[in-house]
């Protein structure tokens, strides 16, 4: 769970009228900033002099990004050096303090320093323009300081997480003049082969957020170019590199490429994938909204800051199977398996094994997750290139969990809720990805004492159904479908057949007024769903 | 999103592309249909008046059962929304209907602008001065208006 609970709690605390909405907020640790009410009182008089806030801010980043692994309590309160930071971040001059704190001292390997990055300024104030221009001067970019980076490799890959977080905040108009041409500059500059890849992989996330503005898409384009010498055609062919970072810059490159900066010229992906012999992949149509998918459905890469999830494409309700992950980011993600009861609450930080519709291993807190409760492992933290064996025994009503081979004692507690019905499943925090294996290549690490299956051996998919569209094509062909006439004024996907007693009010489907306990138009209670013949007229109208 | 995305949803924002609310403008993302990008002018007469506040607006997957998550993105001085952007408003919680809609829901927050409800607040420290001293209060709410909310 990336602590979405942990948000319900202050929320509960608060008056329960008020209606809080969280919207790409947070996610892990979303809403451990307490309500106003429990803030107020903090503030100046903390009695934090301005001459000693850096030196005070930036042991305040060091200890939250020490202590925010391990916070996965529904009830923990927030880390206090957290509260600090907002406290201080509450000014625009204290604002700037702590994005330069962070920017200089958050380590380039610690696997969740970006995500900390992210989830600061998600909690904090909107800076105003002139704060965010003023950090742009502070930080000195330009062409040359970006062809310098490797001297300082932490110091650019931080400044751009932080570029990329505040056009993502600052989506629209103020995203735009914060893309100054020396920013943009700045960022492309960052994509050549030469660079550490840790920084190319942050500036290529920066101008993605940055493109989430279709003017900004367009100039970054058009600066980039349309021909070989785009960097980004270059970077695509780390796709598959054996280096882990140069790994997840040539999916970024991939996904940039068919998503946001299309290349006249330039196939698809998915037009040139190979997927002959594969079977079973990530489903595309059982995904939460920002999780990425590679072309060939077997890769998945999390960029947003809420808690993405996805669901494989094959079932399983009886016999053993297996499959595995091999984990390109040693960060949090929850992998395991779950049914469809399993719902992806991806903004409020809930994925897999938060339910009790699923069972889930999280290799970076080294911890099991069923039902939104976690159980410590013994497995050390994993690192990139370790392979997460995952084996759901229906005979035995287990699932076990395997690091490189090595198997952890038998979980069944999720057998209580479901015994068929079962997915492999997995959830990715911020700037998290994976390689899953179910069975096309050899695996890596096969259980020895236990006869298995593979859903590539036992599954079949349609050559329409492995096409991973980029988003643009598929809203497309989603805006394209027509909707009948007659269709329930609420779903507009079945006719409207019922109406509703005693109010008389109609114009629903069954499916949507079997959901209803008021009527929609005028809140009366229903007593009674009563069919009704769909051609009489008298349908109402939303309005 | 089991299964892509519902019907309804792109009915209303084909109606909300072909016929926009006056004041509003809602553009769904790019590569997210059920995120949209929400622009708010500040009503007439009220202490918002000449600005213009940007709000992100979210279906979640149980839309239409489940109401429209809304917030702002521009700082804004009201009674009724908090530091976060949060907005306190019934039919965003427990008076939510399934026949509501996302321009419905847009109109509301539209209203509430004109006619901020400081016995229910959401911003305490606000609440408080519009009650004692309403005055300043809307001299506070239309310097925040010009700090945050033109210009950019």
């Amino acid at each position: 769970m990336f602590s979405g609970a942990v948000r319900l709690f202050f929320v509960s605390a608060m008056n329960g009228l008020h209606y809080t909405l969280f919207l790409r907020l947070p996610r892990w640790l979303h809403g451990r900033a307490p309500p106003p009410a429990l803030r107020s009182g903090v503030g100046s008089e903390d009695g934090i002099n301005s001459a000693g806030l850096s030196t005070v801010t930036d042991k305040y980043v060091l200890d939250t990004l020490a202590v925010i692994r391990t916070l996965v309590d529904n009830d923990q309160e927030p880390p206090p050096s957290m509260l600090k930071l907002h406290t201080i971040a509450d000014k625009e001059a204290g604002w700037l303090v702590v994005v330069r704190s962070m920017v200089q001292v958050i380590p380039l390997h610690d696997p969740l320093g970006p995500a900390v990055i992210t989830l600061l300024l998600d909690d904090c104030p909107l800076p105003s323009k002139e704060t965010v221009v003023h950090l742009c001067k502070f930080f000195e970019l330009s062409e040359e300081s970006a062809q310098e980076s490797w001297k300082d490799p932490q110091l650019h890959r931080n400044i751009c997480v932080v570029l990329g977080c505040i056009a993502e905040k600052l989506a629209g108009p103020a995203s735009i003049a914060l893309l100054t041409d020396t920013t943009l500059e700045y960022l492309v500059a960052h994509l050549n082969v030469d660079n550490h890849p840790c920084v190319i992989l942050f500036a290529l996330i920066a101008l993605e957020k940055f493109a989430q503005t279709s003017e900004n898409k367009t100039s970054i384009g058009q600066y980039m170019g349309q021909g070989l010498c785009n960097p980004l055609r270059t970077l695509e062919q780390w796709m598959s590199d054996n280096d882990y970072v140069r790994r997840q810059v040539g999916f970024c490159a991939q996904w940039c490429l068919d998503n946001l900066f299309i290349c006249e010229g330039r196939p698809y992906s998915y037009e040139n994938v190979d997927t002959t012999h594969l079977n079973a992949m990530l489903n595309n149509n059982d995904v939460s909204e920002y999780l990425k998918i590679s072309p060939d459905g077997l890769q998945a890469r999390c960029d947003a800051s809420s808690f993405e999830s996805v669901r494989c494409t094959f079932q399983v309700d009886s016999g053993v199977w297996y499959y595995e992950a091999t984990i390109i980011t040693a960060g949090v993600m929850q992998i395991g398996w779950a049914t469809k009861d399993s719902k992806f609450l991806n903004h409020e930080g809930y994925g897999i094994g938060d339910d009790e519709f699923s069972v889930a291993y999280d290799g970076c807190r080294q911890l099991f997750w069923h039902n939104a409760q976690s159980e410590s492992h013994l497995h050390p933290s994993w690192q990139p290139g370790d392979v997460l064996g995952s084996l759901l025994d229906l005979t035995n009503a287990e699932v076990i969990f395997y690091l490189n081979g090595d198997p952890l004692p038998p979980l069944t507690q999720v057998f209580n809720n479901a015994t068929c019905g079962f997915f492999a499943a997995a959830s990715f925090m911020s700037f998290q990805q994976c390689e899953f294996n179910f069975g096309k290549k050899p695996f890596m690490h096969p259980p020895k004492d236990i006869a298995f299956q593979s859903f590539n051996d036992h599954a079949y998919l349609k050559e329409s159904e492995k096409i991973i569209l980029p988003r643009h094509i598929k809203l497309q062909k989603l805006r394209a479908m027509s909707v009948e006439e007659g269709a329930c004024t609420l779903c507009f996907d079945e006719r409207a057949t019922i109406s509703l007693m005693p109010c008389l009010h109609r114009g629903f489907c069954e499916r949507c007024a079997l959901q209803l306990e008021i009527c929609p138009m005028c809140r009366r209670d229903i007593e009674e769903r009563r069919e009704v013949d769909e051609k009489s007229d008298g349908k109402s109208e939303i309005t | 999103m089991a299964a892509g995305l519902p019907r309804r949803i792109i009915k209303e924002t084909q109606r909300l592309m072909a016929e926009p609310v006056p004041g509003i403008s809602a553009v769904p993302d790019e590569s997210n249909a059920r995120y949209f990008h929400v622009v708010v002018a500040g009503p007439e007469g009220s202490p918002f008046e000449g600005g213009v506040f940007k709000l992100e607006l979210f279906l979640p997957e149980e839309y239409p059962m489940s109401a429209p998550k809304v917030r702002f993105m521009t700082k804004i001085y009201h009674p009724n929304i908090d530091k976060l952007g949060r907005i306190c408003l019934d039919i965003l919680k427990d008076k939510w209907s399934p026949a509501l809609q996302i321009r419905t829901v847009l109109l509301s927050i539209q209203a509430l602008l004109s006619a901020p409800n400081p016995d229910d607040p959401l911003a305490n420290d606000v609440a408080e001065l519009w009650k004692v001293n309403e005055m300043e209060a809307i001299r506070i709410a239309r310097e925040w208006t010009r700090t945050y909310a033109m210009g950019n």
